[in-house]
């Protein structure tokens, strides 16, 4: 056979591959670019010679963003109370229109109008419009770039979440995270790679699902980290077992373990196995030490809403995104909003109940996490992220109130930092934001701009499953979004 | 993306079809709207090219561009309007763009001859992707041989005819094979390979004082006869079709009933029952005439996959879970990768998109899992084990009873609620004897009860009771495959693989590049389904078929060896693995036929030959030659998989309960895991610490939440089919066997054990420790380390029962612990 045409990609050489005890599909995974080839072996053979997966990588082309924090507004925030200014939409509160909608009440051709229930104000030198329910963010808006144009494939939490976090509807793929450290490993071992932080309420829909690794090895997985106690589990030894007790025992276990690789020398992961315990052991103080906010002072505790009553667990949170970033953590995911209802922005029922709560949780934390990574330097590495699975309908979602139904026809997201062209607004919604017009971008093109900002050709970077080159941005592709790449 | 368009859209008809106004009002919009996916320069997609007027006409794989004799109704048209196609996709174009491309579509769409562009030449159609002689040929879809067995030099070696093929191609690249492992080291292997559970130090000393020359067959005799080898081998199989006991999704509901799939599996390997008959069992189980309880439970096999109950489009989910089943059913039975042609041809292999349509067929009467929520879940796919017309008879009047029942307690619970309120205390007493209810209803008969509820209050009470003494058995419940009826919905290819989008029928047919016969599809008699998985199962349940076996021995190598002779077990296409040894591939595969498709015999000639029976020790020359083994030069090490090191665990310390079967066990999940659902703790269960430890085969498999001792130690991913584990060396593995809870208390409960066992004497016990965790007897200066540690601690104050378990929790943590040579 020819060695091209896969999908319409090249096919170079397959390392999709050998060695005994070890999953066929492990070695698979490949960059179209020659010389990554090296860096991808995660086998434990006990033939091939055993490499740390999370070992750093070069990706194609050098990166503008090295690390990422993506802020994830669970439930779906309404763009048009944020971020999607809609003077025509005043005055027209409680009318009866032509508009199609599709949310979990299926599919509707007609709806009650529900005002936008913020004032909107211009901020920054680009004049960018806000809502009152983000006055810290809108400080911000010159470092932003607004993706208004956003289009998903679902209206429904389950599988758009799974979208939003994987690429694909369908559960099963690996998600954002498990990417960015499959290409980029991690830059600090003592650390992993890629962690979640979750809302004290509880988890997303579908739990676990949303930073799963799928198809690939465990080692890019993620690692949930608490703000409260032990942040990561099993990290702390048991109760009442000290740290000179742990460290006898792992001395013991060393030298049991020594002696056993004696004839065993060929085996590199026994090696590497006797060398996860010091990683381990480096790892109970290392995270502890990187979750430590009593370093920081008052004022930077301050400046990310640490005191205030609603903003003091998202804020921490998000003071921890900073302290991981600036220890070479890759990927960080923090979810705003948790369990269902209105514990997270699914504003089905009392619109301003719910977002003004959010928005009182989020608003500071989020400013001050954008203002304390620009004044040390790391904003321009660090790429955030914010949005949620979907945006909201421009109508009632029932017969009274003003709750909104979901919506994938458009929504709004924005980035910022890691080489993202602050005060810029691409892609427009109709004039009621019930569908995305102009510029429409899919959360693909998120995804692609993501990754081009990780400095990887987003069509290229690409794990070979079940017969395929599978690819965050599907087998069709997709391509950054340009006009917000500085 | 500014157009110029100089030509308003008053443009009339006559001035629409002129060339001047293609040139000056079409053409640039094409080029700068259209050109990107369907230009001269570009990659031409959906096949569409818009540069000529050839082009517009013949379109691409959604049909014409542009209908000449109804120009209004052109695809064009409804594309650039946003109708069932949106074009361009990143945003509708200006009202006057429209208005100028509709005109001249209306005109009929004419190009000037000068400004007729070239189709772009795509470099497609790789060779190896076409149906032909050649393709044919290619080694996997040739039938099975059946070689001779190949001559070697040193004839002393080979002990069975698997060790010339070894050895032929050892001395071919002058290597040679390991010397024979250590008793101690195969009868480890074995344990391990055939049940997934340690040897007992009996287990062993028998073995190494047995000098006869069948002694390790003997001990593979005894592990095949075993019942753990069912779970161990069930597994693998498993971990293929993907089975878990949840839907993934929002609500990750449990699947009702399929812990019978899971036994079925288990009971199929330990009775060994013929590969062939496991297979139609699967594809086919509900069309056997009669059925067994055994051929309805493995139809199960449909229910396994994930299941969105609230899909963005019916339709769409319902090719999306056939394409999960075909994709399935292909690798798993064929190694073929046939999902690879659901959205156009193959790009690798020679399976054209319609062969990936007319092999969808065979499913076409599949009902979904459901449509949403329990009564459709129940109605598709919940079934009695009825192998005859009385177990149905006796089904549906035992589930009519039930239902009235439930109706006749709805009335009961009504009036008691209201009595409740009516009693005096004495009679609420009285109440509690269920004969007199009706006599103190009947005081309150007008007297806040009506005499009509009165009246119907007896009559539900007596039915009630007739209900519960003339009611039939039960007959037990399985989740199952149900079809539309004996006619399957019509297939059709979708082109680009889009459900809206139907293209040409196609009929059931087997891949085309097998030669395969015309299915012969007969309507079963005794179910309402369309027999056409019969025809699928028959067929690869064949001799004839040049997969099955081949891929089934391959797995049963991958499992003995820890790699494939086809190293991509689930791909015997061309982006697979070609096979090392593919002779021998065919001569086990004709071995196994013959033998009637055992399994069990497999493993015996397989463990029986000396190519098994290796040392895993390196030589290095060998080493340098051959550093990934491909040859086979020595046994390979491995890590226990995530089952066995929990069972090992258990075993070690003597916890290990072996019950076999039924509902699965839920282990104590950490708060901090239970935190990341967004109900802490919902759809996990309680299940005593006995139940706690049995083997992890019969954990529940929840999609959204996996225990984290398995998922840390890399078990399968369950949402696809997984045909080779992965082995990770990661910190979070270290630091779970260290410090989780659950490992401490396995390690408490060991050292108890260990005390119970070896008295108080430190040394006796820390002997006995490495004895039952290393399955071998431990040296002097071994020993002494143990003891010192815990001397050590116990000077440091901590008390000696502490001090014991921690050492056995180091025991849990050895290499040795983990890996079998």
């Amino acid at each position: 056979m020819t060695e091209s045409n896969f999908c319409g990609r090249t096919r170079r050489e397959f390392l999709w591959q050998t060695g005994a005890g070890f999953t066929g599909t492990a070695l698979a995974g490949m960059f179209s670019e020659d010389g990554f080839l090296d860096n991808q072996a995660v086998a434990a053979d006990g033939q091939t010679a055993w490499t740390n997966p999370l070992a750093p990588k070069k990706p194609h082309h050098d990166p503008q963003a090295t690390s990422v924090i993506f802020l994830y507004m669970y439930g779906g925030p309404s763009h048009i109370d944020t971020f999607d200014y809609k003077p025509k939409m005043k005055g027209m509160d409680n009318k009866t229109i032509d508009v199609k909608t599709f949310g979990r009440g299926g599919h509707r051709n007609q709806g009650r109008i529900v005002e936008p229930r913020w004032n909107f104000k211009q901020y920054g030198e680009c004049g960018k419009w806000v809502s009152d329910l983000f006055p810290h963010k809108a400080e911000m808006v010159d470092d932003i770039a607004f993706l208004h144009s956003m289009t998903a494939d679902s209206p429904i939490h389950g599988s758009a979440m799974l979208m939003m976090n994987s690429g694909k509807i369908l559960s099963g793929s690996p998600c954002l995270g498990s990417w960015t450290t499959y290409g980029l490993g991690s830059e600090n071992q003592n650390l992993p790679g890629f962690v979640v932080m979750l809302d004290p309420r509880g988890g997303p829909i579908s739990g676990a699902k949303n930073w799963s690794c799928g198809y690939m090895p465990a080692s890019y997985q993620a690692t949930i980290m608490r703000a409260q106690g032990t942040p990561i589990l099993n990290l702390a030894p048991p109760a009442g077992m000290t740290s000179e007790t742990q460290q006898k025992l792992l001395a013991t276990l060393d030298q049991y373990n020594k002696e056993h690789q004696k004839a065993r020398q060929d085996n590199t992961e026994l090696a590497a196995r006797i060398a996860n315990y010091e990683l381990a052991f480096r790892m109970q103080t290392a995270a502890p030490e990187a979750t430590d906010i009593s370093q920081e002072t008052a004022a930077t505790q301050e400046m990310y809403g640490l005191n205030g009553e609603k903003s003091g667990t998202f804020g921490k949170q998000c003071l921890l995104a900073r302290r991981l970033v600036e220890r070479g953590v890759r990927f960080v995911q923090i979810y705003s909003g948790g369990n269902h209802n209105d514990a997270n922005w699914d504003a089905h029922g009392d619109l301003q109940h719910n977002h003004n709560l959010h928005a009182a949780e989020t608003d500071k934390p989020i400013a001050g996490l954008l203002k304390d990574l620009k004044q040390r330097g790391l904003l321009k590495n660090t790429l955030i992220v914010w949005g949620g699975e979907f945006g909201r309908q421009p109508t009632a979602e029932y017969a009274k109130g003003t709750g909104r139904d979901h919506n994938s026809y458009g929504f709004t997201m924005w980035m910022a930092g890691g080489g993202i062209k602050g005060g810029t607004s691409v892609g427009t919604t109709d004039e009621l934001g019930s569908k995305a017009v102009e510029n429409r971008y899919h959360v693909k093109n998120l995804h692609a701009t993501i990754l081009n900002q990780l400095g990887f050709d987003p069509n290229k970077l690409s794990y070979f499953y079940d017969g395929l080159e599978q690819r965050l941005v599907g087998v069709e592709g997709a391509e950054p979004i340009k006009q917000i790449i500085a | 993306m500014f157009v110029q368009v100089t030509a308003a859209a008053s443009a009339s008809a006559a001035d629409a079809g002129s060339a001047e106004f293609y040139n000056e009002s079409v053409l640039p919009i094409l080029e700068a709207r259209c050109f990107e996916c369907h230009g001269p320069d570009s990659k031409l997609k959906g096949g569409l090219f818009l540069g000529n007027r050839d082009g517009i006409l013949t379109g691409g794989e959604s049909g014409p561009a542009v209908d000449p004799d109804a120009p209004e109704d052109s695809l064009f048209l409804d594309a650039i309007n946003y109708g069932s196609y949106e074009m361009p996709p990143d945003g509708k174009l200006p009202d006057n763009e429209i208005e100028a491309l509709t005109a001249w579509v209306k005109a009929g769409a004419s190009i000037p001859e000068d400004s007729e562009l070239e189709r772009p030449e795509l470099d497609h159609t790789n060779p190896a992707t076409l149906v032909t002689e050649e393709t044919k040929n290619y080694w996997a879809f040739r039938p099975v041989a059946n070689p001779n067995v190949p001559p070697v030099k040193n004839s002393t070696w080979p002990v069975t005819p698997i060790d010339n093929f070894i050895l032929n191609k050892l001395e071919s690249a002058t290597l040679s094979p390991s010397s024979p492992a250590a008793k101690q080291q195969l009868i480890r292997r074995a344990y391990y390979d055939l049940t997934g559970l340690p040897p007992t130090i009996d287990d062993i000393t028998s073995f190494v004082n047995d000098k006869s020359d069948r002694a390790f067959e003997k001990v593979i005799d005894r592990l095949l006869d075993s019942p753990q080898y069912g779970e161990r081998w069930g597994r693998h199989w498993l971990d293929l079709v993907r089975f878990a006991e949840s839907n993934s999704y929002e609500r990750d509901g449990t699947k009702p009933f399929i812990w019978r799939y899971r036994d079925y599996v288990i009971k199929s390997f330990n009775e060994d029952k013929p590969y062939t008959q496991f297979i139609r069992e699967q594809i086919a189980g509900d069309e056997f005439e009669p059925p067994t309880p055994d051929s309805i439970v493995a139809t199960g096999y449909y229910r396994l996959g994930i299941w969105d109950d609230e899909p963005v489009s019916q339709k769409q989910a319902l090719y999306d879970d056939l394409d999960d089943i075909l994709l399935t059913t292909s690798q798993v039975f064929l190694g073929l990768t046939m999902n690879c042609a659901r959205c156009h041809d193959h790009k690798i292999d020679p399976i054209p998109q319609k062969d990936y349509y007319s092999f969808l067929a065979f499913f076409s009467g599949f009902k979904r899992y459901g449509v949403r929520g329990h009564d459709s879940v129940k109605n598709n796919s919940i079934g009695p084990i009825a192998v005859n017309q009385d177990d149905r008879k006796r089904n549906d009047s035992r589930q009519a009873m039930d239902r009235e029942l439930g109706e006749q307690d709805r009335k009961i619970n009504q009036v008691n609620r209201r009595l409740n309120e009516l009693m005096t205390p004495p009679e609420k007493e009285d109440f509690k004897a269920v004969e007199v209810r009706v006599d103190i209803a009947r005081k309150y008969s007008g007297k806040g009860l009506s005499k009509k509820l009165v009246s119907e209050y007896a009559t539900a009470v007596q039915r009630r009771k007739e209900i519960l003494d003339t009611r039939p058995p039960e007959v037990a419940q399985a989740l199952i495959i149900k079809e539309v009826g004996k006619t399957p919905r019509d297939t059709f290819i979708l082109v680009r693989g889009n459900a809206n989008v139907e293209g040409a029928e196609v009929e059931p047919a087997f891949p085309s590049v097998l030669s395969p016969p015309e299915p012969v599809i007969k309507t079963p008699t005794m179910t309402d389904s369309s027999g056409r998985r019969t025809a699928l199962a028959n067929w690869i349940a064949s001799e004839k078929n040049q997969l099955t076996a081949r891929v089934m021995v391959n797995r049963i190598w991958q499992h003995h060896f820890g790699r494939g002779i086809v190293n991509s077990s689930n791909n015997f296409g061309n982006i697979g693995d070609k096979p090392t040894h593919p002779e021998l591939l065919d001569w086990l595969s004709t071995r196994f036929m013959q033998s009637g498709w055992k399994l069990k015999s497999m493993h015996k000639l397989i463990m029986l030959s000396n190519t098994y029976q290796m040392s895993s020790q390196a030589s290095e020359k060998e080493l340098a030659a051959d550093p990934a083994n491909n040859l086979y030069w020595r046994f390979n090490m491995r890590r226990l998989s995530s089952e066995e090191l929990r069972d090992s665990v258990h075993a070690v310390n003597g916890r290990l309960n072996l019950k076999m079967g039924g509902p699965s066990i839920y282990p104590v999940i950490p708060q901090e895991v239970f935190a990341g659902q967004s109900r802490p703790g919902a759809g996990w269960g309680n299940s005593s610490e006995e139940e706690r430890a049995r083997r992890a085969v019969y954990i529940f498999i929840k999609r959204s939440l996996v225990e984290p001792l398995m998922a840390d130690f890399d078990f399968a991913d369950v949402d696809s089919t997984c045909p080779v584990r992965f082995v990770t060396t990661q910190p979070t593995q270290a630091l779970s066997l260290l410090n989780s809870e659950f490992m401490n208390r396995q390690a408490a409960i060991f050292a108890e054990f260990l005390k119970k066992e070896a008295g108080p004497d430190s040394a006796k016990q820390v002997a006995l420790g490495l004895r039952r965790a290393t399955q071998r007897q431990p040296t002097k200066p071994e020993i002494d380390r143990g003891v010192g540690l815990i001397n050590s601690l116990k000077a440091d104050g901590v008390p000696e029962d502490i001090a014991t378990k921690y050492y056995c929790l180091t025991l849990f943590n050895l290499n040795e612990f983990l890996y079998l040579d």
